[in-house]
């Protein structure tokens, strides 16, 4: 297989599981809000996360927040392309693409100080 | 309309915006944000913390599937991603300091040009032959994938990628200045200045949004402007409408995606000039 299937592979599987493990989430925590009779009207939220921290005490609730779950889903549906660029990387670099490792480490860092810089993540 | 049916609705009108995007290239924020303020009644700053949602979900989906069938190209894409998500970052801190009502207008003319160039080479398959770039050669811009309707492989390779560059840095400039999203000059860009088939700038589009949102995304979560009850059905709608797009898209000429294609530039073009005359309000 050539450099640049190897790569095309790993970055669409990162993209792929990523998009599954976020779709599960999501549909997990809006069953369970339905099952806990926590349903909001969506577009007029009655709870809001806005970092993982609000997410894990969300979770620890009894009964637990089910909606947490679902922002985790969303969590982890934002990070999926930065994981993609990330694990690029590496596969640039093994298969010898010195210039397009350095590429791809130069977009990830962008991304990072952007989210450092304006999310004050 | 009760939770769940309103659940229902969203993800009905996110597969239709999922679809269109992954064959356009786009997020589908020009059409959910309209549609979600409109006809659902939701407060811009959630539509807005979805749309972004969406365009990640658009990107996530479309993108997997366009890399498997060498649609998409991931050193194109990378590559470009380096101007835009610079230019992102700079017109981020521009502004506030730069008049939003003239980049509207100057948007409005370039979308306005890009329209009557798009019309004029709507009959053009496949890009003419074009001439080796030496920046092209160096950084791999190429590729070859299959084409079902033309069944044959197509290879292609870009050109004027200095220019492409600098309209990617320049695109970029302008989402972080205005909070647009950019796959629309990222297709233009890609199809028109460095002569990719339409498709493949369509495809790589879809790569490259995904990873610009994302450096915004995080300012939206954190902000609280993601409603998860909201966000759910339309990820969830989004993605299963991008897979539905990527299918479509095996059977669609080059032709037919530039045809869907302008419609959105004219909409986005008039949209700017207005926003730029003031008739809209800024």
């Amino acid at each position: 297989m050539s450099a640049r299937a190897t790569v095309d592979r790993i970055v669409a599987r990162a993209l792929t599981w990523g998009g599954l493990l976020s779709v599960s989430l999501i549909l997990g925590g809006v069953v369970a809000a339905g099952l806990l009779g926590q349903l909001a009207t969506p577009g007029h939220p009655a709870e809001i996360f806005t970092s993982l921290g609000d997410i894990r005490r969300a979770l620890a609730l009894h009964p637990p927040h089910a909606l947490a779950v679902t922002a985790l889903g969303l969590v982890c549906l934002l990070a999926t392309p930065v994981a993609a660029v990330g694990l690029a990387i590496p596969a640039f670099w093994r298969d010898g693409d010195r210039l397009y490792a350095a590429i791809a480490a130069t977009v990830l860092a962008m991304l990072l100080v952007s989210l450092v810089v304006s999310a004050g993540v | 309309m009760t939770p769940p049916a309103l659940l229902a609705a969203l993800f009905a009108t996110s597969l239709a915006a999922g679809t269109a995007g992954a064959v356009l290239g786009l997020g589908g924020g020009i059409l959910l944000i309209p549609v979600l303020t409109l006809f659902f009644g939701v407060d811009l700053r959630y539509a807005m913390g979805a749309s972004i949602v969406s365009v990640i979900a658009t990107s996530s989906g479309a993108a997997a599937a366009y890399l498997r069938t060498s649609l998409g190209n991931v050193r194109i894409g990378l590559f470009l991603t380096l101007a835009t998500v610079s230019g992102a970052l700079v017109g981020a801190g521009l502004a506030g300091v730069v008049p939003v009502r003239w980049l509207q207008l100057l948007l409005g003319l370039v979308l306005a040009y890009s329209a009557i160039t798009t019309l004029r080479q709507l009959h053009v398959e496949l890009p003419p032959v074009v001439e080796v770039d030496a920046l092209a050669l160096q950084f791999g811009l190429e590729g070859r994938y299959h084409d079902g309707v033309l069944a044959r492989d197509v290879a292609y390779h870009a050109t004027h990628v200095k220019r492409g560059f600098l309209a990617m840095l320049g695109a970029g400039l302008l989402s972080g200045l205005l909070g647009i999203g950019s796959g629309a000059f990222k297709v233009l860009a890609m199809d028109y200045l460095m002569r990719l088939p339409m498709k493949v700038s369509t495809a790589t589009s879809n790569f490259m949004i995904g990873i610009t949102s994302a450096a915004t995304a995080g300012v939206y979560f954190a902000r609280g402007d993601i409603d998860p009850l909201l966000a759910a059905p339309v990820a969830v709608g989004v993605l299963a409408g991008a897979t539905l797009g990527t299918r479509l898209m095996g059977r669609l000429r080059n032709t037919t995606v530039r045809m869907a294609f302008l419609p959105v530039l004219v909409y986005l073009a008039a949209s700017m000039l207005l926003h730029g005359l003031g008739v809209l309000g800024s």
